[in-house]
């Protein structure tokens, strides 16, 4: 059962917010499933060896902040691509160790979000703030853990545009905020695995949502990631989310935020944020 | 780490790569009496896909790589002559289309005899390789360097050429691949050949822009290949497109991977190291690819 105080509203100050988020993706997703990064696997290589570079070179070129979630596993292979990430201005979050796609038990989980935790926070030299679940799995035991580390936001929900504060227990720490976002339709894979649908109707896709959220709720979280195959790393698909950014620009009063900025002016804005108790 | 380089005056390169595919892929569906019907669109790439296709690379003056099974080969050893003679670059792809992870002790045995029967068709033994479905085993590059072969193209992890140290002696160049560029996919979700080429249009424009390598990869088949006339004149276009832009040199892969071998960027080392520990103690999760709802 859901219970709901006010609806969501962002103030006027704020027309329209954007957050960027790239899931690094690395050979973790392929070595988790116990699958060598050889041959076709190697696509999560791209992202640290091109992908993430490219994107960092573009979104300097644009001025815009964006939150990179890596898997603790990833941090390890590509330890210099994480801290340029970092030295760069841009926000590391948390994703998972080995981009965990499948139910783990509860102890493992803590412990796995842990030491991704520790992972990324030895690498920059700053708390981690915010978590997005590789695959879209959680439990409330996820949030518990995240909240007793520091964390203040989780970006993995689908059941809502707007944020909220997300309250999974009866505690007084018991919420975190939620920014929820969308893997269907404002994001990278769905297209280019699925449908192979060309880069430029992507961006056309990505303009009409945009069109539709500036005109409504005017908050959209976009998901990317920098590998071959399947994400926004190569030269055609970093190009396309260019375009998008040089797009929403053009547009009146919209406001790119790094996922954990966001977060910070909802936990200071607590007011406009409507809470949902879920279950 | 040195990056790898083009020439003085050269932008970059196009690798037109050719999966030769024909009833090598129809037989991992159905058997050798059924290859009539829906499975005779392998055949369909050799009978009229191979010449509509060489004559436009003969038009165009582009020399390309075709990787071919032993299965294919010594089934079409014409085929694999007139491509030969016609200054294409002939390399392997193994006995047959079987995955190198699930053969086992059988794998070195493939790997020689994809060798072996292209070196007896054409008087010299192929310098380059492409894993069946890209899947290649642990020891996949390690075996590839001992048999002589001089690079794989399997990979999809890099912009350019790089050069694995596939054994402590030993160099292998990779030449990777990107999918974008692959006609059997877009083509297996029955999208139209305009569409592919807008795709390949906008792919290789901002390749071009960036001057990283443009792997293309060409099936001959009827169904998923780039070969029935109205693909082909896409293809065409894409390829006079392509021509047209300074600084731009086909390659084949052979002169891609000496290229590379000779560039001196530092050699890498066998990607399986980093991970075998993780993948020692990691149960097989492959099936795990997420599917469509319904």
């Amino acid at each position: 059962m859901t219970s709901t105080t006010t609806r969501t509203q962002l103030p006027r100050d704020i027309r329209c917010a954007i957050t960027l988020g790239v899931d690094f993706d690395g050979p973790s997703h392929e070595v988790g499933r116990g699958i060598a990064p050889l041959g076709t696997h190697s696509w999560g290589r791209y992202s640290g060896r091109c992908g993430v570079p490219r994107h960092i070179e573009m979104l300097e070129r644009q001025g815009v902040p964006c939150t990179f979630f890596v898997p603790g596993y990833d941090a390890q292979c590509y330890p210099e691509i994480v801290r340029a990430i970092d030295e760069a201005g841009f926000e590391v979050a948390a994703h998972g160790y080995l981009h965990e796609a499948w139910e783990v038990p509860e102890q493992e989980e803590t412990e796995l979000l842990r030491r991704t935790d520790d992972i990324l926070r030895d690498l920059i030299g700053k708390p981690v703030l915010g978590w997005r679940s590789p695959s879209g799995r959680k439990t409330a035991n996820t949030m518990r853990v995240l909240r007793s580390l520091g964390y203040i936001y989780d970006s993995s929900d689908k059941d809502y545009d707007l944020p909220y504060r997300l309250r999974f227990g009866s505690g007084g720490n018991d919420w975190i905020v939620e920014l929820p976002n969308n893997t269907y339709s404002l994001d990278d894979f769905p297209f280019y695995k699925f449908s192979y649908t060309p880069p430029s109707e992507v961006l056309a896709q990505w303009k009409s949502e945009f069109d539709a959220i500036y005109a409504s709720d005017r908050f959209l979280v976009l998901c990317l990631h920098p590998r071959s195959g399947w994400g926004s790393g190569t030269p055609s698909r970093t190009r396309v989310l260019e375009q998008f950014i040089e797009y929403a620009k053009e547009h009146d009063g919209v406001r790119f935020f790094s996922s954990a900025q966001f977060a910070q002016w909802c936990l200071e804005h607590p007011q406009h944020l409507e809470e949902a108790s879920i279950p | 780490m040195s990056r790898f380089r083009w020439p003085q005056g050269m932008r970059c390169a196009v690798f037109l790569s050719i999966n030769f595919d024909a009833e090598a892929f129809d037989l991992r569906s159905a058997s050798e009496e059924r290859l009539f019907g829906r499975f005779s669109y392998g055949r369909y790439g050799v009978r009229a896909g191979l010449p509509r296709l060489m004559a436009l690379l003969e038009r165009r003056g582009i020399a390309a790589t075709v990787f071919i099974t032993a299965s294919d080969a010594q089934r079409h050893p014409d085929a694999v002559r007139a491509l030969h003679e016609a200054g294409h670059e002939i390399a392997a792809r193994g006995a047959d289309l079987t995955p190198l992870p699930t053969l086992g002790d059988r794998q070195r045995d493939a790997l020689a005899r994809g060798r072996d029967t292209l070196a007896s068709i054409i008087g010299e033994p192929p310098k380059g390789f492409r894993a069946p479905a890209g899947e290649l085993a642990p020891d996949t590059l390690r075996l590839l360097a001992e048999l002589g072969f001089e690079y794989d193209s399997s990979f999809q992890d890099d912009d350019h050429p790089y050069v694995f140290a596939a054994t402590a002696s030993s160099r292998i160049a990779e030449i990777p691949r990107v999918w974008a560029l692959d006609d059997s996919l877009p083509f297996s979700a029955r999208h139209t050949h305009a569409r592919v080429g807008r795709i390949w249009r906008e792919e290789f424009d901002a390749l071009y822009r960036e001057g990283c390598l443009v792997p293309l990869t060409v099936h001959l088949r009827g169904d998923v290949g780039f070969t029935r006339a109205a693909r082909i004149a896409v293809l065409e276009e894409l390829l006079v497109h392509m021509a047209s832009q300074s600084g731009v040199t086909f390659m084949t892969g052979i002169e891609l991977a000496r290229l590379a071998l000779q560039s001196g960027i530092e050699p890498e080392p066998d990607p399986l190291l980093a991970h075998k520990p993780t993948l020692d103690v990691t149960p097989y999760r492959g099936d795990l690819a997420i599917k469509p709802l319904a």
